[in-house]
């Protein structure tokens, strides 16, 4: 059983997305623009099926 | 045959003998992308409402919608001068001042403070609330003096053919 730790890094780097896209979504709300608050709901949405992908896919390659 | 059936399997006076525990808490590497990935769906679901809140408030939602309400004529109020009137609610009594020629500022008039309601000092170009000398900025409704903290919520006012319309109130921003 070879082990890759790719798809964790690629996780990780998924969920500091996240983080960041949601910082700037709560602050863009507070400033009043409400597209670019959109924007980042739609980037943090589209993170988790990214996520569940990659999951799927270091799952099968290395166990 | 008796004997097999009549043993004792193992010398111990529990149940749980094969009730393995040992790394039960270990995260391993595919336990730890379960939670990065458990993550992410909380981050997603979790920022569902700020979008349709953003939405709501693109399309103009968010803003409530008063029928416009004819406060009075121009002609009839002079330059400097102001009256009262009742917006949204017949009991929301406010206040429209007349500043100059075509320049025209109304505000729900009841005092921040403790809901006294406030008055235009014509000749002190100020609005004074007499109960604790509360007092407000014409032009933005900020409170200048005084115990209010908290603007004067500000209505909005066309003139349309001679006369002043009140069509809406300023949303209240902390």
């Amino acid at each position: 059983m070879k082990r890759s730790y790719v798809s964790v890094a690629l996780l990780l780097a998924i969920l500091m997305l996240n983080i960041i896209a949601t910082q700037y979504m709560v602050h863009q709300y507070f400033y009043e623009n409400y597209t670019n608050t959109i924007g980042a709901a739609i980037i943090n949405v589209i993170l988790f099926p990214a996520a569940f992908f990659i999951y799927k896919k270091g799952v099968k390659i290395n166990d | 045959m008796t004997d097999k059936n009549n043993k004792i399997p193992f010398n111990e006076d529990n149940y749980t003998h094969n009730i393995n525990r040992n790394n039960e808490r270990k995260l391993d590497r595919r336990g730890f992308m379960k939670t990065l990935v458990g993550a992410a769906g909380v981050f997603a679901v979790s920022s569902l409402p700020w979008g349709v809140l953003a939405a709501k408030e693109l399309n103009g939602l968010g803003d409530k919608k008063y029928p416009k309400q004819k406060i009075i004529d121009v002609k009839s109020l002079p330059i400097g001068d102001a009256v009262d009137f009742y917006f949204p609610g017949e009991h929301d009594s406010a206040i429209l001042i007349r500043l100059s020629d075509e320049k025209y500022v109304a505000y729900q008039n009841a005092c921040t403070h403790l809901r006294c309601p406030v008055f235009w000092k014509k000749d002190e170009g100020e609005m004074l609330c007499p109960c604790h000398h509360g007092k407000f900025d014409v032009e933005t409704g900020a409170p200048t003096a005084g115990p209010p903290r908290r603007p004067l919520p500000e209505i909005y006012v066309k003139v349309e053919n001679g006369t002043v319309f009140a069509v809406g109130v300023k949303r209240y921003e902390a």
